[in-house]
């Protein structure tokens, strides 16, 4: 996990930062053991992003290859180049550790497995 | 991934149809347009579409589709009558059970493009469709003698 981007160095709102990003489309699906974060970053290739969990809030930042090739001529754009930046607050304690991120075709598949204490527990009756 | 090439000269009422909307896609803005107003008549038909990039060299057209997600085996990418269509399935799991469904996109391909050698790849999440240019519609230097 790299920690390069804090959030508060992220965030263009509070910052005042020019680079320019836009929030991707993500999933949130849990179950009693853990969250899985689904979040589509199509342009982005392996290494270019970075994951940091920092008082609770997680960032996740996918740099964005260039849209155009080089040296070629533009005839028609709708695919965004700007990069991807995307802040959820969890809370939920999360086991830090156990946390796993894998990236393939575009979309970064993130799972955080809850903290012992965050998981339901049953209560046997005597 | 599926290079399919139909019979230009079959006719039905898709080809038909797209012959309205068929111009070079060079600076075709409008085009987009024209499907975008194809889906208020028709709901469903222009929705879901993908977005699409086109570049141009000397040597090639390229078309870049954002597919995040999209394997290889769910990509079909045809080319009908001067038009090429993309189609992929999206597949997501939720939970125990996968969702899945279709978006698709078409663009005009201009004159002279090699059909037979277009090509494309899929990496990161976007598709790459290369549609070379023919010999004689690349820029050609004539010297004096």
């Amino acid at each position: 996990m790299n920690t390069t981007c804090s959030p508060s160095s992220c965030a263009p709102a509070t910052s005042g930062v020019t680079e320019s990003l836009r929030k991707p489309l993500y999933n949130v699906n849990g179950n009693a053991e853990a969250y899985e974060v689904r979040v589509e970053m199509p342009g982005v290739p392996k290494g270019g992003v970075k994951i940091d969990l920092e008082d609770s809030i997680l960032t996740i930042r996918g740099e964005r290859n260039a849209t155009v090739p080089e040296g070629m001529k533009t005839l028609h754009r709708e695919l965004s180049p700007l990069s991807y930046l995307l802040r959820l607050r969890l809370n939920t304690p999360v086991d830090e550790e156990q946390m796993t991120a894998k990236l393939e075709d575009g979309v970064l598949t993130l799972r955080l497995p809850l903290k012992e204490v965050a998981k339901p527990r049953q209560i046997p009756v005597l | 991934m599926k290079l399919i090439r139909t019979n230009p000269f079959s006719l039905n009422r898709v080809s038909d149809f797209d012959e309205w909307f068929r111009h070079p896609f060079a600076g075709m803005p409008s085009l987009s347009t024209l499907f975008n107003n194809l889906g208020e008549v028709f709901p469903g038909v222009a929705n879901d579409k993908l977005a699409v990039d086109v570049h141009e060299d000397k040597d090639n057209y390229l078309a870049s589709f954002e597919v995040p997600g999209v394997k290889k085996e769910d990509v079909k990418i045809e080319l009908n009558n001067g038009l090429l269509s993309v189609a992929v399935e999206k597949r997501e799991k939720d939970g125990d059970k996968e969702n899945s469904y279709s978006l698709t996109r078409s663009v005009s391909v201009p004159e002279g493009v090699n059909a037979e050698a277009i090509s494309a790849k899929l990496e990161d999440g976007i598709l790459t469709v290369t549609l070379p240019k023919q010999e004689r519609s690349k820029p050609r230097t004539i010297t004096l003698n």
